[in-house]
């Protein structure tokens, strides 16, 4: 059945790894957790247990990592924050699955979430037909994780308005839900948390108030360091990726992860790798999270259409798709890019060069 | 036979200073040995003196130029500090058993080692790099604080420090560019400590206590040293000086440090208390007062999830209580909301703060950081005696409003003081430039005190006694390897900013044989200037013009008889000659005891004679012309003999832009100058004229909007045009095309 799933939850994909970490576990394990913050963090960054290889899920920064974890030790919500792309959720969904085993428990904060998908709503048939009792009401993965003493995931919270926000004010502070139709309340077991994740481009959507705020550790994610590393990120995602999607096609090159992570980290940063000259940023994000799902693309356009490896002619394609989201501004800027930084990188580049200048119209 | 008890340290480690005193406190040892110059036996009492705060430091320096210092710091969880300081309360002799500093200045390449010096070297260098891979953490120093400043007890400490200086050495051994002193060093300590056994005390009563890399190397001391009557010595001093926990925490420069002092003073406190969590709460509790008082609401709800979030992270780190980077890195996650920016003052407050060290009054300072301070008090500067930039504004002029002299010229006594110490390069005090309105009589200083300025200060005890001394001896100095005016002039003028007319006078007379033989119009005109401001305001200053006032005349009068031949000159050399015909004329009329007929000969002269480069006969034209010494008919003939038909375009152009360098109006006032200049150009060739265009283009750039307006008015009246429409066409902006064209004229070739 496995297999018909597009997307397996992390805790799935890593069975293996998580297994053998909870198999070899040697320090302490907190309350509620499935395994030391040891463990979570190899489970996250990598390394070796018995004989069994753990892939790293989050590379580069590896003491954020260890802040994050230290502050579910302590009890504390988490709240991560960062641009579009620097792998916000992922690093929330690998937390919960080392912890807890389980990732799923996620409010997908939007512009139309309420306080019913904070806490509990009602089957509203049941209700009317047997008035409020425990089987009528409809719970909340929050709620469902404070029962459980497990972690509840919150996406997006900045995209939430204000008042669903402060929903979580007293569930975070009083640990205890409280449901006055029942005369019910119910306490948080050990273990409960929350991860949430705002995006730093919404700022000002819905800025989250100073009392929320205050029941959050910040952990701000920057985008990859180097190139090095965000290639490394690169490479392990899209044949992650490409493995579950069966594209059919072979892996990108490594020039070719390289000259995309290049493209991609000097738009982004507004000058070229080695400091000598400046380049115009475009409107889009140029997330390292882009880059992974562009070569993917490019991947399924070579399997399905054309000879199984990436053309220069479908990384150009790619490119100007991602790179050019605003027309006017961005597709100048694209132009300038070609000519002033791309033209002047020699033979190894010469062949992308011509490709993009071609879909270009010129 | 025993051996005496040997403490392995790192300098300024509050663990090792505690367990030091521990270690003192159990042996009850009859001899100290510590490992320090050995001729710095004396400055004990001084350190211990209930005045002396640390942090302090011992600077020697060498007492001929090049000036070479060493210095050794202390804080006060030293070591090397709580040794000496038991063995003040206990009575027992303490003795420092390094190599006197008469050597270590004297071994080459050493001009600035320290006390940390062993960690300076690469290879060590590598060695403590791969020692970071290994542990994963940010710097050696946290591996430190880790593993030694959090060690479970005495024994784990003295175990991990031994093993560690032991284990450095084996890899290290004999490969470092410095070994060689690194052997001269131990076989000194060596027969340092089976001196002080053969006089008879019993090897279990001596405490030796060296850095722990020396400890393998000291073991055989029975071995001795040898004979070390024939190392290489040089004269040098040395004095206890004031150190501050900035200073420490840079490693550049001198050397020897750790990052966080304020931190580890905690840590200290800490251990003195007996409350190893001692460091981590209060750390957090400091920064969030410090936030608070510059206005940044910081919850005490933060500061404890702050101190439970470090308690995590060292916990994942196996460690027992935080290091100083899961304070750190939790104070950002909780109390800075994750970014650094927002508490990076805090920060620098809390791990390295602003403490400063004292010494009583006069104690082991050199005559000059004696005068130093004394003129400190005397000026009711002390206040200024702190690491933090204070501005101090001085009105130089007399305070009528106080009684005795000594306060109402208050500021001016400040203002010299302060400009000797910049003489000297003693960086205590900076002039900010301030705007010319009040130039004369109001200077802006900023002023804090470093401890590098207290080591300038030291080392300009070569050059005198005193500061005034000293700065007198600098200006001699540059005196005599000045090699030009301008140098001289500069050293008047610093001699009349510090108020010292000797050294004024001194300089002057070393001007007068220079100016004797410069033919430079410029650097004449340069130098009179600069005298000339002198004698302006030099009163401001109670400066004596006098001595000055001949001088001003001699190189006026040279300036006069050099300045017509150094007008054959082209145009690009006639730049620098304007600039000083300027600053001459500008001398003239501020002093009459110039001679000013002379001068008017002079650019009469200039003015008429056709030899010379038209653009500066034009301007010497100007000049007369504004001073009234050139009425309208002469101006007149002169326009008309100058632009007559048939000069060359760059002559009769350039004699224009000279003369329309000054009082534009009266030019404007004149209708017959602007029919002169019409009718000479009209009567130009075309390849004439386009030569008179670069010049007169060049002329008219000085010209405001409003002046192009009225000569555009003159303008329209000779042609009989429309003066609005003149006006509107003069003063357009050039188009690109009309641009290009006068920038190839640029290139024209004017020679042929």
């Amino acid at each position: 059945m496995a297999e018909e799933i597009l997307r397996l939850p992390a805790e799935q994909l890593f069975k293996k790894e998580i297994d053998a970490l909870i198999a070899a576990e040697k320090n302490p394990v907190p309350a509620g957790w499935n395994m030391s913050p040891q463990s979570v963090k190899t489970y996250i960054c990598g390394g070796k247990v018995k004989g069994t290889k753990i892939t790293p899920k989050y590379i580069g920064h590896e003491r954020l990592v260890e802040i994050a974890i230290s502050t579910l030790v302590t009890d504390r919500a988490l709240l991560l924050i960062g641009e579009p792309g620097t792998a916000k959720s992922w690093l929330s969904e690998h937390l919960t699955a080392a912890i807890n085993g389980c990732s799923t428990k996620v409010v997908q904060g939007t512009a139309g979430t309420t306080e019913e998908q904070i806490k509990y709503s009602w089957n509203y048939a049941m209700l009317v037909a047997k008035g409020p009792s425990l089987d009528a009401m409809l719970k909340s993965p929050v709620f469902n994780a404070m029962e459980t003493g497990t972690i509840a995931r919150v996406e997006e919270i900045s995209r939430c308005a204000s008042e669903v926000q402060d929903a979580l004010i007293s569930l975070l502070s009083e640990k205890r839900i409280s449901v006055p139709e029942l005369a019910l309340e119910v306490p948080a077991k050990k273990g409960f948390s929350v991860i949430a994740t705002a995006n730093t481009r919404d700022k000002g959507v819905n800025e989250m108030s100073a009392a929320l705020k205050r029941r959050f550790n910040i952990v701000i994610l920057p985008a990859p360091a180097t190139l090095d590393s965000e290639m490394e990120i690169v490479k392990t995602r899209v044949s992650q990726l490409s493995e579950n999607l069966d594209l059919n096609a072979k892996l990108p090159e490594e020039d070719v992860v390289e000259k995309v992570c290049t493209i991609f980290r000097e738009l982004r940063k507004g000058e070229t790798l080695d400091h000598k000259q400046k380049v115009k940023g475009t409107s889009g994000v140029l997330s390292t999270a882009e880059a992974i799902s562009l070569l993917c693309n490019s991947m399924a356009l070579a399997g399905s259409f054309g000879n199984g490896s990436i053309t220069e002619m479908d990384l150009a394609s790619a490119l100007q798709g991602a790179v050019i989201k605003d027309e006017e501004k961005d597709n100048v800027a694209w132009k300038e890019y070609l000519e002033n930084v791309m033209k002047k990188r020699g033979s190894d580049w010469s062949g992308l060069y011509r490709a993009c200048k071609e879909l270009n119209g010129e | 036979m025993d051996n005496p008890n040997f403490f392995g340290i790192r300098h300024l480690s509050p663990a090792g200073a505690y367990y030091l005193r521990c270690f003192l406190n159990e042996k009850q040892p009859e001899l100290v040995l510590v490992e320090g110059p050995s001729d710095f036996n004396d400055i004990l009492k001084d350190i211990t003196s209930e005045e002396t705060t640390p942090p302090v430091a011992v600077l020697a320096y060498t007492k001929e130029v090049p000036v070479k210092t060493i210095l050794y710091p202390f804080a006060e969880y030293s070591p090397e500090y709580q040794a000496i300081l038991w063995c003040y309360e206990t009575d027992t002799e303490l003795r420092f058993i390094d190599l006197p500093s008469e050597t270590f200045l004297a071994i080459p390449e050493h001009g600035t080692r320290s006390t940390e010096g062993e960690e300076g070297m690469d290879n060590v260098y590598n060695i403590y790099r791969g020692l970071d891979k290994i542990s994963g953490e940010d710097g050696q120093e946290t591996f430190w604080e880790r593993t030694m400043e959090q060690a479970k007890d005495f024994e784990a400490y003295q175990k991990g420090t031994q093993s560690f200086g032991a284990n450095l050495r084996s890899l290290t051994e004999g490969k470092e560019n410095d070994w060689a002193e690194t052997v001269l060093r131990e076989a000194y300590m060596r027969q340092q400590i089976k001196d002080a056994v053969d006089a008879g005390i019993n090897p279990e009563n001596i405490v030796v206590i060296t850095g722990s890399y020396h400890i393998e190397g000291l073991k055989n001391w029975q071995d001795g040293g040898g004979d070390f009557s024939r190392m290489p010595k040089t004269e040098a001093v040395h004095t206890l000086m004031p150190y501050s926990y900035y200073r420490l925490s840079t490693r550049a420069g001198y050397g020897a440090g750790n990052k966080a002092p304020a931190y580890y003073s905690l840590l200290w406190e800490g251990f003195n208390r007996n409350e190893p969590e001692y460091s981590s709460y209060s750390y957090m509790v400091k920064l969030a007062a410090y936030l608070r008082k510059t206005g940044n609401p910081v919850s005490a709800a933060s500061v404890i999830e702050a101190v439970r979030l470090a308690e995590a992270l060292a916990m994942l780190r196996n460690g027992s209580r935080p290091a100083l980077r899961d304070l750190r890195d939790a104070a950002v996650t909780c109390i800075g909301e994750g970014s650094f920016p927002a508490i990076s003052m805090g920060v620098a407050d809390t791990e390295i703060g602003t403490a400063i060290g004292t010494l009583p009054d006069g104690v082991s300072r050199t005559s000059i950081q004696e005068d130093f301070y004394r003129q400190l008090k005397d000026l009711k500067l002390e206040k200024y005696r702190t690491i933090i930039l204070q501005d101090l504004i001085l009105d130089l002029r007399e305070n009528r409003r106080v009684k005795s002299e000594k306060s109402a010229f208050m500021d001016l006594h400040r203002s010299f003081f302060l400009h000797q110490l910049r003489v000297l390069g003693v960086s205590f005090a900076k002039l900010e430039i301030t705007s010319q309105d009040n130039a004369t009589w109001q200077e802006k200083w900023s002023i804090h005190w470093t401890p590098e300025a207290e080591i300038e200060l030291v080392e300009s005890a070569l050059k005198g006694d005193t500061i005034a001394g000293a700065a007198s001896f600098e200006m001699k100095e540059r005196v005599e390897n000045a090699t030009g005016m301008g140098q001289i002039a500069l050293v008047i003028e610093d001699a009349c900013y510090c108020g010292m007319e000797k050294a004024a006078n001194y300089a002057t007379a070393a001007l007068q044989k220079m100016a004797v033989d410069t033919v430079s119009v410029e650097d004449l005109a340069e130098t009179a200037h600069r005298l000339s401001v002198i004698i302006q305001y030099g009163n401001i200053r109670k400066a004596d013009p006098e001595p000055l006032k001949p001088m001003l005349c001699q190189l006026f009068y040279r300036s006069c008889l050099v300045l017509e031949s150094a007008c054959i000159c082209d145009d690009s050399a006639s730049n620098v000659i304007i600039e000083a015909i300027t600053k001459l004329d500008n001398a003239e009329l501020a002093h009459d005891f110039l001679d000013k007929e002379e001068w008017l000969k002079v650019l009469g002269n200039i003015s008429r004679h056709d030899n010379l480069n038209t653009r500066l006969s034009g301007f010497a034209a100007a000049i007369l012309m504004e001073r009234g010494n050139m009425n309208t008919e002469q101006l007149r003939t002169e326009v008309s003999r100058r632009l007559s038909a048939g000069t060359p375009a760059d002559l009769g152009a350039g004699w224009f832009e000279g003369l329309a360098m000054k009082n534009k109006y009266a030019l404007i006032a004149r209708l017959s100058l602007w029919e002169s200049l019409n009718i000479y150009l009209m009567a130009l060739e075309d390849e004439e004229f386009k030569k008179a265009l670069v010049f007169l283009r060049r002329a008219f750039a000085g010209f405001s909007a409003a002046e192009k307006d009225q000569i555009a008015e003159n303008l329209g009246e000779i042609l009989g045009l429309n003066g609005q429409e003149t006006s509107e066409a003069v003063n357009t902006v050039l188009d690109e095309s009309s641009q290009q064209i006068i920038d190839s004229l640029g290139d024209f070739d004017f020679d042929i």
